[in-house]
């Protein structure tokens, strides 16, 4: 399913890597070993704020078009981003990090 | 935002509404039945339950919560938990379940009379059969009947389960307008639930709204083209949705009542066949109660309104027909009873003659007669149909109907020698059953007088010109001869004689005729029949009264001895083979209140009995009010008389005594 919004499906080069995941690592974000992709961990007040935030995130990964790996248990939310067409990080994967970011922000 | 959301409500609202989504596509949203499956899809405007259901409900917060959560505190708040699981299927909702719940709490606090007076305007306005309720809540349906129409007591319970069935069936068909035009009902709504009434879509049930659509459509126009039978249906669907009122747009929310146009082909057949029937009916009476089984096949014969019946009211044509045959046969037939003669009297008040007047009320007994042997019974609504319809006066008694039916005793049940089979069928509906007789008379004077029966069975078109065979039927009634007079004739004879056998009234008239009815004459004892038959216009009722009594003056046949007839009718009978004689007799018979018809005549009368319809002697006609004697028998031609002649004896004036036999 590619999406245009979502763009582009391909892995991430090198230089891109260089380029975007810095910002990401400075907020938590970490790459993964063993596989091609950023995971964060995500802790809230309760669950209510942490159901809060899956929604808001679930609504935009429809609207992108792409979708996280997650795990939730009470105010704990475990993400995982990788791009199932190319195997590995795409911008897909960056844009929706960056997406959660703002919106873990906002939640507290 | 609303202080009601739980928390996660309001963070999914608030995701929601951070996710791009707009307030009022949010509020679009929720307005959508669709995908939302929403607790408050159903009426919102119970408040009550909202408030209810919101106690009730568990403040567990659920996901349905969401949408509602915004406005109104409708029902949810608590979404409850357990309620869905309890309702499932009715409910959409957990909150729905609630709601109705509270709201089923609130009525049973009111007063059960004012609750019963809402529910059952409910039933009227949506046209819901009651076995509907009684499938459904399990009630008892008389118990139902009586707690909403009289207010008989019910247990709470049991008002707990008509009142959740009001509120669901009111979701339900709020529901199938609202999806009327989505193609139908989401739930089963109506109906009922049980799986084996699957199709149970409810019988269809006329709307008096639309009912009086349809009605004003039959006064214009009794068989209406396609076309406009659509525009009918169109114009029924809308008032019913007003009625109910719901925009005309979603009338097929009107589920099992929706009016198509097939029922509406049907509802214009069904009342032809009933204003077939009513004239059939009244014609049946004039001509008195029919001789037997055979009046079944004349009476069919309706149409035979070709008979002019002059005084009667054209319309009841088809009482004609009766009066027809009957004339004819009255003439005839004196024989089958004297008795039918005088029954058929009193019929006659039935029958509304339109044309004739006070004897119509004689006839009418007569015609009450004839129709009660009458021939094969309309359907009922018809019968409805036509009281409600035919309101005409008892006195009047739908003469002119009266009348055939009283003249053609024979017509409908002509039995021989039953008297009463030819009134009593007739239950007149005012139709022109007078026109039968006297119809005919006219051209043959045939005495209608049916008289004792059977002779009027034949019915057939008693045109007068026949010889009134069919006045056999009830000799009872003089033979009235001529078509025409006899229905006056035989009104006054039914009078005379009613008191006796309803059918007699016919015969009585039928008596005129001349024949065999001679001696059974009926004695007119009612002498304002009589003036009321001086009044109706000699020639139409007289005739046929003339024309049944003078043939029993005249003619020869009268084989009676009796003769007495021929005296005392002399004005009678006169052998004034049309009317004249009528006239005659009316007066002298008037007043006379007997106008018997010598019986003698019953040679004469006989005569036409046999088949003869009166035609040849209109004489009888004049004695309309010929009273059988029954008697008379003596000519033989008894058979007429016989058995009238313990009827018209009861009403067989003096003279009659005297004369006869």
């Amino acid at each position: 399913m590619v999406s245009p919004r979502a763009g582009k499906a391909h892995r991430l080069s090198a230089e891109e890597r260089d380029q975007l995941l810095p910002n990401l690592r400075a907020v938590g974000w970490n790459e993964l070993e063993g596989r091609d992709a950023i995971f964060k961990q995500f802790h809230f007040k309760d669950f209510n704020r942490a159901f809060g935030f899956m929604t808001r995130v679930a609504l935009q990964a429809e609207k992108l078009d792409h979708h996280p790996e997650w795990f939730n248990v009470y105010n704990k939310v475990h993400i995982t981003l990788s791009t199932h067409e190319c195997a590995g990080l795409s911008e897909r994967d960056i844009n929706l990090a960056s997406f959660i970011e703002q919106v873990a922000v906002s939640m507290t | 935002m609303v202080s009601k959301l739980s928390q996660l409500q309001t963070e999914l609202l608030a995701a929601l509404l951070e996710s791009g989504l707009s307030k009022e596509a949010l509020i679009q949203a929720l307005g959508e039945p669709g995908p939302y499956l929403l607790a408050g899809d159903g009426p919102l405007d119970k408040g009550e339950a909202c408030g209810g259901g919101r106690g009730e409900l568990a403040e567990l917060p659920n996901g349905l919560g969401e949408t509602r959560g915004s406005e109104d505190e409708t029902d949810d708040d608590g979404e409850d938990f357990t309620p869905p699981i309890l309702k499932e299927l009715e409910n959409l909702s957990p909150e729905e379940a609630a709601h109705q719940k509270a709201v089923v709490e609130a009525l049973l606090q009111e007063d059960p009379w004012r609750v019963a007076k809402m529910v059952k305007s409910y039933l009227q306005q949506h046209n819901i059969p009651q076995r509907e309720v009684v499938d459904t809540t399990g009630l008892n349906q008389s118990h139902l009947s009586q707690h909403l129409n009289k207010g008989t007591p019910m247990k709470t319970q049991k008002r707990a389960a008509l009142y959740t069935w009001y509120v669901r069936k009111q979701r339900e068909v709020a529901q199938q307008f609202t999806h009327a035009g989505q193609g139908g009902l989401i739930e089963e709504p109506t109906g009922d639930e049980l799986p084996t009434k699957k199709g149970r879509r409810n019988r269809f049930k006329w709307g008096p709204a639309s009912q009086q659509i349809l009605f004003q459509a039959y006064e214009r126009q009794k068989n209406p083209s396609k076309e406009e039978r659509e525009t009918l249906v169109e114009e029924c669907n809308r008032a019913e949705c007003i009625q109910r009122g719901v925009s005309p747009s979603q009338a097929q929310g009107l589920g099992s009542n929706l009016v198509t146009e097939v029922r509406v082909y049907n509802w214009f057949a069904n009342r032809r066949k009933e204003e077939a029937f009513r004239h059939k009916l009244a014609m049946d009476t004039y001509s008195g109660p029919p001789p037997g089984p055979g009046p079944g096949s004349a009476l069919p014969a309706h149409s035979s309104p070709g008979l002019p019946p002059p005084a009667l009211s054209p319309s009841k044509v088809h009482g004609v027909r009766y009066g027809q045959p009957a004339t004819s046969e009255t003439a005839e037939v004196p024989s089958s009873s004297g008795g039918p003669l005088v029954t058929v009297s009193t019929p006659l008040h039935q029958v509304s003659p339109t044309g004739l007047e006070p004897s119509h009320s004689l006839l009418s007994t007569e015609a009450k007669l004839v129709s009660a042997t009458g021939g094969p019974l309309p359907p009922v609504s018809t019968l409805t149909a036509l009281h409600s319809l035919e309101q005409t006066s008892p006195g009047l008694n739908q003469q002119p109907q009266n009348l055939i039916m009283a003249s053609l005793p024979g017509v409908m049940t002509i039995g021989p020698g039953e008297p009463a089979s030819l009134g009593p069928t007739f239950t007149n509906t005012g139709a022109s059953t007078l026109v039968i007789g006297l119809a005919s008379t006219q051209a043959q004077s045939v005495p209608v007088i049916n008289s004792m029966g059977s002779s009027l069975t034949t019915l057939q078109p008693v045109q007068f010109s026949q010889p009134l065979h069919a006045s056999y039927q009830q000799p009872l009634m003089p033979p009235v001869q001529s078509h025409v007079t006899q229905s006056p004739f035989m009104a006054t004879m039914a009078q005379l004689q009613n008191p006796h056998a309803l059918y007699s009234h016919k015969p009585e008239v039928a008596q005129y005729t001349h024949t065999g009815l001679l001696p059974q004459t009926m004695l007119i004892t009612d002498t304002t029949n009589l003036s009321a038959l001086a009044s109706l216009t000699p020639t139409k009722q007289v005739r046929p009264r003339s024309a049944a009594l003078p043939r029993l003056s005249q003619t020869p046949h009268r084989h009676t001895p009796g003769a007495q007839e021929s005296a005392l009718l002399p004005q009678v009978f006169t052998s004034d083979t049309e009317a004249s004689s009528e006239s005659g007799l009316h007066t002298p018979a008037s007043q006379a209140t007997t106008l018997h018809v010598p019986s003698q005549d019953p040679a004469g009368i006989q005569h036409l009995q046999p088949a003869h319809r009166l035609s040849a002697s209109p004489t009888m006609s004049s004695s309309s009010l010929v009273l059988y004697q029954s008697s008379d028998s003596s000519n033989g031609h008894s058979h007429l008389l016989p058995s009238n002649h313990s009827v018209i004896e009861t009403f067989i004036s003096t003279q009659m005594a005297s004369s006869s036999q």
